[in-house]
């Protein structure tokens, strides 16, 4: 398979008539990991559900490209099954549904009608991907999310993501509310896939998740919009100054 | 082409019940004769959520001519079965090695020409209080009679088939279930009718008497076709030390007005509830259950969780009710709904009354819509929509669906809710 391209190009967006993206460009490639920083009440969060398909964001303009195929024409379903993953900031408890069961009808809704995993090759491949991550195996037997905590949540999009094998993640605070521990273990997870067959962005309030998945560039965005690009260093810079320093330094472009 | 006659007087009414019914024991014909007069001063149920009005429900020709019976093969639900199709008995198989020990398996009709049998039958349903009881009352025609002996070590399991194809226009049943002390039951009932373009009417009414330490379960599955309008009440009567369990799946038929009700009529008296609905299209479900505490030490628990979709509409209501005297009793009761559509609506109506202070009484309720933000996670994994409601409303009943003992019918729920989530 080829290297995927994920292209988003003057993305504008509204939630009931309030602009929250407004003409947001940004092109990830296989290989590459993206970081994209910026204050709360950014509209961090709403580009990646946005990206993703939720019905409650209206796009106003602009257009999402994977692979050259329209995404924003897709369904959040055929979004994920063209290779496009969001590890959610705040993922649902699905009472009654175990982390297994769930795994096993998405992994076979990718793979379509006929060519469902078997039984065995998939209990495997979740043991394996379980023990990578550090993670209890009986878990996988819990019911979605529920009553997990944070940080098992986190652990547990991470282990979707890697069962799913997807083209391009958004990972959407995947940091937030872990301790140091917890975010080795994530960053791992990301890291094993790091090829030319994966791309990623990575959506962040703090930096230090960046000291351990390395960023190939880094985007800083500000009222729905990137205000400015650079490679790790930027990440430092804005770590070191503060938002603070960004909002000047737009006022004294402008 | 079969006939059938639309009842307009009372004095109809009961030419018709003598001429259908005139040889039955003389007691009984009186009773029937007696319903058929408060037939026409009687009105409908009053139900404050579901209006019976605009249903026509007098418009529906319930005095069906005979029809053909439409035989059909015994199943393999059950070693002991009664079936009856279209009104007629089909098959009735009892093992010779448990008639001998004195189980007894037969329509009621047969059963009725024992006094002792029409002494029993109506002490649980009391009073006619509304047309549909005095329908009952005057025009039963079918139904089975069960008793099982005192002191069977092994659990007995009886199936019962209720069946009707399309031309049936009323199937108006009782049961009575008698089951002796310290032995066990686990009873199946099943109610299936073919569709049809006209209305049909349906009204069961089911006694069960369980005596000293008796254990019964009785599971029912109603799977009637939307030209159906239902009525169904069931009610058990617990003595010292026994146990009901009811396993109730409310899937089919246009109205259903239903319910259970466990008098826990001696001390030690249990009896735990599990019912679980499923509306779609333009289904009106109407449930009522109801844990009436007598006598000390008894205990109920009644769960409920039910799925609209389309424009389907449920109320369900719990009453758990604790007499004076009838001190430390547990009553507990918890419904839950899930609604899959913004058409649908579902009430769950829980109340306590407590008459007595030395007692734990806990109820619980909640309706709601489905979880669009859990829609989107399961969607974004891949997953089409249509899977993702299939596999909340999965995760959403299991809990009570797999608390269905009897495997059998635990699996035929699991169908009828796969069937009702795809149509």
């Amino acid at each position: 398979m080829s290297t995927p391209v994920l292209e988003v190009s003057d993305l504008r967006m509204q939630i009931e008539q309030k602009t929250i993206l407004n003409g947001l460009t940004v092109t990830v490639k296989g290989g590459e990991i993206h970081a994209i920083m910026g204050p709360n009440g950014t509209g961090k969060t709403s580009l990646a559900q946005t990206l993703m398909g939720h019905p409650r964001y209206t796009v106003t303009g602009g257009t999402v490209r994977l692979d050259g195929q329209d995404v924003l024409a897709l369904r959040p379903d055929e979004r994920a099954r063209l290779g496009l993953f969001l590890a959610m900031q705040y993922p649902s408890e699905i009472s009654g549904v175990t982390t297994a069961n769930f795994l096993r009808a998405a992994i076979n809704a990718k793979r379509g009608e006929g060519n469902n995993i078997g039984l065995k090759a998939f209990r495997d491949e979740l043991d394996r991907v379980m023990a990578f991550l550090d993670m209890d195996p009986t878990s996988a037997n819990r019911y979605l999310n529920e009553g997990f905590s944070g940080g098992e949540k986190k652990r547990n999009e991470i282990l979707q993501m890697l069962m799913l094998h997807p083209r391009v993640a958004i990972l959407d605070e995947i940091d937030s509310g872990l301790d140091i521990d917890a975010i080795k273990v994530v960053a791992k997870g990301v890291n094993s896939l790091k090829g030319p067959d994966f791309g990623a962005l990575i959506i962040t309030h703090y930096q230090r998740i960046l000291d351990y998945v390395h960023p190939d560039f880094v985007h800083i965005m500000v009222d729905g919009r990137i205000v400015k690009s650079g490679t790790a260093e930027l990440a430092l810079e804005l770590d070191k100054k503060g938002y603070e320093w960004v909002r000047t330094e737009l006022a004294h472009q402008s | 082409m079969s006939q059938t006659v639309t009842i307009d007087s009372s004095n109809h009414l009961k030419s018709l019940v003598l001429e259908r019914f005139g040889h039955e024991p003389d007691d009984l014909v009186q009773q029937r004769l007696s319903a058929a007069e408060q037939y026409f001063t009687l009105d409908w149920p009053r139900l404050e959520r579901t209006p019976l009005k605009k249903r026509r429900l007098d418009d529906i020709p319930i005095f069906s001519a005979p029809l053909q019976p439409k035989p059909v093969a015994p199943s393999d639900h059950a070693l002991i079965e009664i079936r009856l199709d279209n009104n007629y008995l089909t098959h009735c198989i009892v093992p010779d090695a448990l008639k001998q020990k004195g189980l007894i398996l037969e329509p009621l009709q047969q059963a009725i020409e024992r006094s002792a049998v029409r002494k029993l039958l109506g002490t649980l349903t009391g009073k006619i209080t509304d047309r549909i009881g005095a329908l009952n009352q005057a025009l039963w025609h079918n139904g089975v009679f069960l008793s099982v002996p005192a002191n069977l070590n092994e659990p007995i399991e009886v199936s019962i088939g209720h069946h009707a194809t399309d031309e049936v226009r009323a199937l108006i049943m009782r049961n009575l279930i008698v089951v002796g002390p310290h032995s066990r039951l686990v009873v199946t009932e099943r109610l299936i009718t073919e569709a049809s373009a006209n209305k049909m009417l349906l009204s069961e009414a089911t006694e069960i008497i369980v005596q000293d330490g008796g254990q019964v379960e009785f599971g029912a599955i109603q799977q009637c076709a939307s030209h159906v309008e239902g009525f169904i009440r069931r009610i058990g009567q617990i003595h010292q030390d026994a146990v009901l369990d009811w396993n109730i799946g409310e899937f089919g038929s246009s109205l259903a007005v239903s319910g259970h009700e466990s008098h826990l009529a001696q001390p030690g008296a249990t009896t735990r509830s599990t019912t679980v609905f499923f509306g779609s299209s333009q289904q009106h479900q109407d449930y009522t259950a109801k844990s009436l505490h007598q006598a000390p030490h008894t205990t109920s628990n009644m769960i409920a969780r039910g799925v609209m979709k389309d424009r389907a509409r449920s109320i369900f209501t719990g009453l758990t009710q604790i007499d004076q005297g009838a001190r430390g009793s547990d009553g507990r009761q918890k419904e839950e709904t899930l609604m899959l559509s913004d058409e649908s609506r579902a009430d769950a109506i829980p109340s306590l009354v407590i008459d007595e202070r030395d007692v734990y009484a806990a109820h619980a309720a909640s309706a709601g819509p489905v979880d669009r933000g859990a829609i989107f996670y399961l969607t974004s994994r891949g997953l089409s929509e249509e899977d993702a409601i299939r596999l909340i409303v999965h995760g959403f009943l299991a809990p009570v669906i797999d608390r269905i003992p009897h495997i059998g019918l635990r699996d035929e729920v699991w169908a009828a809710v796969e069937r009702k989530i795809r149509e």
